[in-house]
């Protein structure tokens, strides 16, 4: 039992770190967002040059093999910076095809690598339930393929996207489609969201994807959806956790009443509960991402991470905007942006009510008393 | 990272679990209970106690010269857990043994810390008084270097276990003109010294006691004066005037560790394992989606509080180089034990406030029991407040608060 980051881990985060802490400044964030891609390729392809794309790939698609909890330390640091680069979606996607994937389908991989492929999820649909069983994108078997009719929507960086992975419903079971973006008969409209970010509806009319891109079942999906969830859990944690240290440093110059108002205990006490909400999403975030690496069932883990992330990390940011006063309402001042970004965040991969769901059900649908200390599996 | 005990600590987890099933009858609990503070029992259970000994799971992290195990503080961890979850508390024996390793002289780690170990030392802490409590430094008890001894004189309250205790870690002020935390020594002192006088201080789970897994169930703690008591200038612990330091380094292990993990989690799993009892009131309350979304609220909670604790765990495996991650850990924890009895109570309804010797009473009034006393854990041993100021100061680096135009 070790639950901090390992010498590897604690290098890759120093790295990592250092990096975006001097590229991707507040300014490229809001470059991104005025930017009609609303995304940064020059910070994106630097990411590729560094590595980080392959580094949990397996080694034999092109990748490092490193565990998968070094994408965690990862997507804190991604979380800490804002970077809007097409990392979540492309991550949960490729490490999905890596675990699932037949060898064709995984030939896409050395391309995810070198930040060539980009991968965007479509799993939610208009009533933006986060589960799977709320699909109601059908595919319909034709010839050698499956024609898809239907639509989703919130599939967050579709816009930057080279491919998609729709869920959908295969005679009547879950599926997953991997297509390409600019497939004949897709079409997206925009959505714009706290985060001024890039997420989309799409309408599938009569698009075709050849079975050998088809992967039947519930487990794939479900191995989607708790890598989605567990990612944006740690990049929450991140964003949550420096806005916190953005709060503490302002707290330290700002002056009121004769002194800097971080020297009021109220202020003091409101920074100590920010902490502990980040480092509580980090830590669950965390278990998550490592039973997911050693091929352990998370679902459960991770539900309780983007439950915890939703609220404790969005309460931290806006606790942060409290700190700041006016000024943190300002559209010049930085601060807003963790804000508005975590806003987008807490509300994507599963709500606070439907994660609780999936422990509830967890907790006491099935027979046997429960311990903390023992891992539940979600039936 | 790694979120998982090795094969190892799993089976010694097996081990300890299997040796409670077997040996730890009905007879034996009823001799615990009977007993006080978990430190004073009859035969047979001391004869249990015996037997948890020969397995070599008490003093388990602590040096082999001085008649502990030398293993690692996550067996430590291990055995305390699966003993505290069978209601039993083994081992520590409050801040007086890691203080006295962490401080003391040769003799008096010779002295101490195996009869600690073996149960036969058992360390009240006297460091409360009637005009401080969380902010120590305002302690006033006086110790007077008198010759070869030291003269004390004052009056400590809220020393839990003094009735059972054979001796004081107390925290005492040997330098009269000093002020706050300068000036302050602790004295290893003989609890049957002449001079000194123990009465009770009845808490309100009193009448009626409090059944068995109460999060908080103790009746009773203790006023104590000094009126002159004389002891030999060897109870000095550490250096004069250094007491601060001294009991910082015993308070820190008291603020980790197994115990106060399962005293803020137990709940969580009470009402879990009440809910699924198959009887028409549990069916219907764990149907209600109100209670579940509550309930798997409170677990994920109770999850932080593991995970919060395994990584105290991790930092003092790795060398004890906290920075704020214990303060992190005496705040959500202890917090989340009243949310939970609270909202437990909730889910129950009336039942809730019923107590153990009441009719209808739930679980024996555990809920109710547990309404008295979960509140305690956020004040003592550092109230959350207090936790508080350090997360702010030593995790954010936030200034102390000054007078008016100036930071201290």
């Amino acid at each position: 039992m070790d639950v901090l980051p390992d010498e590897d881990e604690a290098a890759i985060q120093a790295t990592a770190e250092d990096f975006l802490a001097a590229e991707c400044t507040p300014a490229l964030v809001r470059a991104a967002e005025r930017d009609a891609a609303r995304w940064s390729p020059a910070l994106f392809a630097r990411i590729a040059e560094l590595g980080w794309l392959r580094l949990c790939l397996p080694e034999e698609d092109g990748g490092d093999g490193l565990p998968l909890t070094h994408l965690a330390v990862l997507f804190d640091v991604l979380g800490r910076h804002l970077a809007p680069v097409p990392m979540h979606g492309t991550m949960v996607g490729a490490i999905t095809l890596a675990r699932c994937g037949t060898p064709a389908q995984r030939a896409i991989l050395p391309a995810v690598g070198r930040g060539e492929a980009r991968i965007a999820l479509a799993i939610q649909e208009a009533d933006g339930s986060w589960s799977a069983d709320a699909l109601a994108l059908r595919g319909r078997r034709e010839g050698d393929g499956i024609i898809l009719d239907g639509a989703k929507s919130f599939v967050d960086g579709f816009r930057e996207s080279t491919h998609a992975i729709a869920a959908f419903l295969l005679d009547g079971a879950p599926a997953l489609a991997l297509l390409e973006s600019d497939a004949p008969g897709l079409s997206a409209t925009d959505l714009v969201t706290t985060a001024k970010d890039s997420s989309a509806s799409l309408v599938f009319d009569g698009v075709r994807v050849p079975a050998s891109r088809i992967i039947a079942g519930a487990a794939p999906l479900r191995l989607l959806m708790d890598l989605a969830a567990a990612f944006l859990a740690a990049q929450m944690a991140g964003a949550a956790r420096r806005a916190t240290e953005r709060a503490a440093d302002y707290a330290k110059d700002r002056v009121a009443f004769g002194q800097p108002i971080g020297a009021f205990q109220a202020i003091q006490h409101m920074a100590a509960d920010m902490l502990i909400g980040a480092e509580g999403a980090q830590l669950l975030a965390r278990e998550a991402i490592w039973r997911l690496g050693e091929g352990l069932p998370a679902t459960v883990e991770a539900a309780q991470a983007k439950a915890f992330a939703n609220e404790k990390c969005l309460a931290a940011c806006r606790s942060a905007q409290q700190i700041h006063g006016g000024i943190g309402f300002i559209e010049v001042h930085d601060q807003q942006l963790w804000y508005r970004r975590v806003a987008a965040w807490a509300h994507r991969c599963g709500t606070a009510r439907e994660h609780r769901r999936t422990v509830a059900a967890a907790l006491l649908d099935q027979q046997g008393p429960v311990r903390l200390d023992v891992p539940l599996v979600a039936e | 990272m790694e979120f998982a005990f090795d094969a190892r600590e799993d089976s010694l987890r097996r081990e300890v679990q299997a040796f409670i099933a077997e040996e730890l009858t009905a007879a034996i609990r009823e001799d615990i209970d009977a007993g006080e503070l978990g430190v004073q029992f009859g035969p047979i259970a001391t004869a249990f106690f015996d037997k948890v000994r020969a397995r070599g799971w008490t003093g388990v992290s602590w040096p082999v010269e001085y008649g502990g195990q030398g293993r690692t503080a996550m067996d430590q961890f291990i055995i305390e857990e699966e003993f505290g979850r069978a209601g039993l508390r083994i081992g520590g024996a409050g801040t007086g043994a890691p203080a006295i390793l962490a401080s003391g002289t040769e003799e008096q780690k010779r002295a101490f810390v195996p009869g600690c170990i073996r149960g036969d030392i058992i360390f009240a802490q006297g460091y409360s008084e009637p005009g401080c409590g969380t902010d120590l430094a305002g302690i006033q008890c006086r110790a007077t270097r008198v010759g070869d001894t030291y003269v004390i004189r004052g009056q400590k309250t809220f020393m839990t276990s003094a009735h059972v205790a054979t001796h004081i870690f107390l925290m005492v002020r040997t330098d009269p003109a000093s002020r706050r935390h300068a000036g302050l020594s602790i004295l290893l002192v003989p609890i049957d010294a002449a001079g000194i006088t123990i009465r009770p201080l009845w808490t309100i789970q009193n009448d009626p006691v409090a059944p068995r897994g109460t999060t908080y169930g103790e009746n009773r703690t203790n006023e104590v004066f000094f009126d002159d008591v004389v002891v030999p200038a060897s109870c000095l612990l550490g250096e004069e005037g250094d007491g601060w330091n001294v009991a910082q380094r015993g308070l820190s292990i008291d603020r980790v560790g197994a115990r106060r993990y399962l005293m803020s989690v137990l709940r969580d799993e009470d009402i879990v394992n009440w809910l699924k009892k198959d009887e028409a009131p549990n069916r219907a309350l764990r149907a209600d989606p109100v209670v579940r979304d509550k309930v798997a609220e409170l677990w994920i909670e109770g999850q932080v509080c593991r995970l919060l604790t395994m990584r105290s765990m991790t930092i003092a495996r790795r060398g004890g180089d906290f920075v704020h991650e214990a303060s992190a850990e005496k705040v959500f924890a202890p917090e989340h034990g009243v949310r939970a009895t609270e909202a437990i109570g909730q889910i129950l309804g009336p039942h809730a406030q019923l107590l153990s010797s009441s009719p209808e009473a739930v679980e024996e009034g555990v809920f109710a029991h547990n309404l008295l006393g979960a509140f305690q854990s956020t004040i003592n041993h550092g109230s959350v407040q207090v936790m508080r100021d350090q997360i702010a100061r030593k995790g954010l680096g936030l200034p102390r608060p000054g007078k008016r135009g100036e930071t201290v």
